[in-house]
């Protein structure tokens, strides 16, 4: 189990550094599969662990081993440590196993491309930050994946650099993540302040000794990062420039894993969240308002992935509020049900814009149906699973939240609503694309398109794991089912600090299947809304009413707004310090010792005359001065 | 009587000397500074030989007046008219003036601050026997106390002596140069 | 000793000894100069033999013939040097040798 945990992590690096070592001297496809071949492996890894955890009693689930003290001091260590209990094998499997996935799906989507064994080194190291983020068992080394996840984000999405567009959303990208980053270590210096580790176990015990203002700056500045790493509202702006990246990164760096790294931190601390409710109460705020926010904007996207884009946003919204409630489990359940439906969709969109050559545009596309037949069922199944249509798996995690959700009170009630309009949200935008991109006659575009492509509809690379994620995305909800069976909230319960169970509340039976109802009708009522608008008469692919649509395709002004309080004072101190500070003070310091030094030299050197009587002249006064001095100091 | 005798014979010698040397400094003629200088050497061939130092007189007399001497007079004289004779005119103005100053502060010092600093002590001379200053001491001691300085002395001269053959050698380039110099 | 005592010798050294800077540091030509040099090094011989006869040890008298020969070995290099000169058809004049002005 041990040894399982350790494969894990070290599989993908071994293989990113002997992709990264072996340079040109191993072909593009060796790379590709050395990549895939170590992600897969991960995942055995990974399977080792949850089998080796299953065979233990549910109060020993957990074990942690240290390789080595990496930071040693008189009252401060940390240890390479990494912690194998319910939680963490969760995300791992997770993580590796999706991610092999992906990548086997990157081995035919990104063929041909000049820089492949760079993109798949880059991916090996993703997969193996992501698993050091999860399965570290302090903090410090969680941060230093969390940094790390943040880095392989930056390489990923401005993978193709000679587009400005990618160069500058991998920019923007890395720098909000790093604004959580910042957060998040003040909020671990806080804690080392007050308890003098960052051990999991020992930080959380530490914690109850808090001052209530301290905790509760700490719980924000977890938030900080878990904001900016899963793009919630206000640190959002990056996610769908992210869409610049190739089609498998965002399949799985901004859906199934990084961007969710952000709800593991919350459930993970969830001691430090539980001692903070109000920050709590701020988690599953920003939740809603970004489940809100991401789902009114995704309907007047005309790019296929930025809707897929806002669809994840606001689906993480979702695993906010219910880690914000204290539903850790279902939070959970939710993240492992979106990694499957939500890269299906990517992976599948993917495989449109392989057939169309690369173009984007929902506009220029329709009727693709008829060219690509089983893309599109994977693409119905995944809309099915998002919008939460029973039997597939998004009605089950989904529904819990909100069940979850009306049983926490008076602010619950509202999240709640926010939630079920949410749900009509998605079935609108979500049914949008589908109808749109697929239903109808086919475009021109895609008539231009039909004629080329004779091996289907993609390599086998590319439909086999579409294939497998679709069959999990219908069964993978069948793993808990409100009110009847629980298997996947009893094996997270064990990672619950101090209690019998992890979640904080429990709904009633009555309450499950009423939400169940309500969001299930509202995911078909959004459904028939989509067909109307977009379906049947295909009429305006974007609303009409022109204030509405500009907020919305502007993204609600937000980065217009930072625009205005970040960069523009930034850039007019930086020029005024430049002119003020810079140029003369530093620059002209600079100059001027060289200035000096140049004219001292010249000085000096108007002592080299020539003249073999002024040398003699000197030597002779130079002797008439020694000999005093000589005579003098005795 | 003796006494007086090497007094006036003191000071015959000492006032030969600086006059000599003024002489060497200020002819213009660089033979006639040559011929000063053998004068002066020779003065001071008489001083060391009433500083109890003979073998130093004869050795003066015999390497410098005698050979050094003699190899500076062949030298003027094959330099014939090549030689200038002006003085410090056409030079700059603040290095005669200079150096003036500089000597006269070195002897001012060397007299004055040597004078005061140990002045008692340079006027007992010690007893010596008469053969303080004859060839077979120096030899002894030579060849005994100071066989370093003797060997390392020796090497110089032999340094100086091929020295001076590789700076006398013509090369083939001036023979040519100076014959069409002669044909033009 | 008969006569002066060493103090007048080494007055007289000091004289002659000034009177060889004095010819260095003024006159161009580079024999004159020579001459002033081996007037200097003799002046110091000079004060040798004196301190010689003061402490009544030869170190004095062994140390200015070892001078003698470095002197005469210095003439030498330095005649070569100045007929090396005149043979370039170069001024023998100080003030013109200029190369190594820097």
């Amino acid at each position: 189990m041990i040894a399982g945990a350790w494969i894990c992590l070290a599989a993908p690096l071994a293989g990113a550094l002997l992709i990264t070592l072996a340079g040109t001297s191993i072909s593009r496809r060796t790379a590709a599969w050395i990549s895939t071949l170590s992600v897969f492996t991960a995942f055995g890894g990974a399977v080792a662990s949850f089998v080796g955890l299953l065979g233990r009693e549910r109060e020993e689930r957990e074990a942690v081993t240290t390789a080595w003290t990496w930071l040693g001091t008189q009252n401060f260590d940390v240890g390479l440590s990494l912690l194998v209990d319910p939680l963490s094998v969760t995300m791992m499997l997770i993580v590796s196993g999706v991610g092999g996935l992906i990548v086997l799906y990157s081995v035919g989507y990104m063929d041909g491309d000049p820089e492949e064994r760079r993109y798949f080194a880059y991916m090996a190291l993703f997969v193996f930050s992501m698993l050091l983020l999860v399965q570290s068992a302090n903090f410090l080394l969680l941060l230093v994946g969390w940094g790390l996840v943040g880095l392989a984000s930056y390489l990923l999405i401005g993978f193709w650099h000679e587009r400005p567009e990618a160069v500058a959303a991998a920019k923007k990208a890395f720098v909000m993540n790093v604004f959580g980053d910042a957060t998040m270590a003040l909020a671990f210096f806080a804690i080392i302040w007050q308890t003098g580790t960052l051990d999991f176990q020992a930080a959380f015990e530490g914690a109850d000794g808090m001052s209530q203002t301290l905790v509760n700056l700490v719980a924000l500045g977890l938030l900080g990062g878990a904001v900016a790493k899963s793009a919630q509202i206000p640190l959002h702006t990056w996610l769908p420039d992210a869409m610049e990246g190739p089609t498998p990164v965002s399949a799985l760096i901004h859906a199934a894993t990084m961007v969710t790294a952000g709800v593991y931190l919350i459930v993970r601390a969830h001691p430090i969240f539980e001692l903070a409710p109000s920050i709590s109460d701020l988690a599953a705020g920003l939740g809603a308002v970004t489940l809100l926010a991401a789902g009114l904007i995704a309907l007047v996207q005309t790019d296929i992935k930025r809707v897929i884009a806002y669809s994840t946003m606001s689906q993480i919204g979702y695993m906010f509020l219910g880690a914000g409630l204290g539903a850790y489990g279902n939070g959970m359940f939710h993240l492992m049900t979106h990694a499957f439906f939500k890269a299906l969709l990517f992976m599948a969109a993917g495989l449109v814009i392989h057939h169309l050559a690369g173009e984007q545009d929902i506009r220029k596309m329709s009727g693709v149906r008829h060219a690509m037949p089983r893309t599109f069922a994977a693409f119905l199944v995944g809309s099915l699973a998002l919008v939460g249509i029973p039997p597939l798996s998004g009605f089950f995690s989904k529904d819990s939240i909100l069940a979850s959700a009306i049983a926490s009170g008076g602010y619950g009630q509202l999240l709640f609503a926010a939630g079920l309009l949410g749900a009509l949200l998605t079935g609108l935008y979500t049914f949008r694309l589908l109808f749109v991109v697929f239903l109808g006659p086919p475009s021109e575009l895609v008539k231009a398109h039909q004629q080329g492509h004779g091996h289907g509809e993609g390599p086998w690379t590319m439909t086999l794991p579409v294939a497998v994620l679709a069959v999990l995305a219908v069964v993978g909800g069948w793993i808990q089912i409100a009110g009847v069976w629980h298997p996947f909230g009893e094996w997270l319960d064990p990672i619950a600090v101090g209690r019998e169970h992890l979640a904080l509340v429990e709904p009633t039976v009555m309450q499950d299947y009423v939400t169940s109802a309500l969001a299930v009708g509202l995911g078909l009522l959004g459904i028939w809304a989509a067909w109307a608008f977009y379906g049947a008469s295909r009429r305006r692919v974007v609303p009409r009413a022109a204030l509405v649509r500009e907020t919305l395709e502007h993204k609600l002004w937000f980065d217009e707004l930072y625009d205005a309080i970040f960069f523009r004072p930034a850039v007019l101190l930086t020029r005024a310090l430049r002119r003020s500070v810079e140029e003369p003070l530093i620059g002209g310091s600079i100059e001027g010792v060289s200035l000096g030094a140049r004219n001292a030299g010249g000085a000096v050197g108007e002592a080299q005359t020539g003249y073999l009587r002024s040398y003699a002249l000197a030597i002779a006064a130079g002797v008439a001065i020694l000999v005093v001095v000589f005579v003098s100091v005795q | 009587m003796g006494n007086v005798l090497v007094w006036a014979i003191w000071l015959l010698a000492a006032t030969a000397c600086l006059g000599s040397g003024l002489a060497v400094v200020t002819f213009r003629n660089p033979f006639f500074s040559a011929l000063a200088l053998i004068g002066n050497l020779g003065s001071l061939a008489v001083l060391f030989l009433l500083a109890s130092a003979e073998f130093l007189a004869a050795a003066q007399v015999l390497v410098y007046a005698g050979a050094v001497m003699v190899m500076f007079l062949f030298v003027i004289a094959y330099l014939g008219d090549r030689t200038p004779g002006a003085f410090t005119g056409g030079g700059p103005s603040w290095v005669s003036i200079g150096a003036v100053v500089a000597a006269a502060a070195l002897l001012v010092e060397i007299v004055v601050v040597i004078g005061l600093a140990a002045g008692d002590r340079l006027t007992d001379a010690a007893e010596v026997e008469r053969s303080f200053g004859s060839p077979a001491e120096i030899g002894r001691l030579f060849l005994t106390d100071h066989l370093l300085a003797f060997e390392i002395t020796s090497i110089v001269l032999l340094i100086a002596a091929v020295g001076g053959v590789v700076l006398g050698t013509r090369s083939r380039a001036e023979d040519e140069e100076e014959a069409a110099r002669a044909r033009a | 000793m008969r006569g002066p005592d060493p103090s007048w010798y080494l007055v007289l050294s000091a004289f002659l000894f000034s009177i060889g800077v004095a010819g260095v540091l003024l006159r161009r030509s580079p024999l004159i100069v020579l001459l002033s040099l081996e007037i200097m090094l003799n002046a110091s011989n000079l004060a040798l033999i004196t301190f010689a006869r003061l402490h009544g040890g030869h170190d004095g008298q062994i140390f200015a013939l070892a001078v003698m020969a470095v002197a005469a070995a210095e003439v030498v290099v330095g005649l070569g040097l100045i007929v090396a000169i005149a043979r370039r058809h170069l001024d023998l004049d100080v003030d013109r040798l200029r190369v190594l002005r820097g």
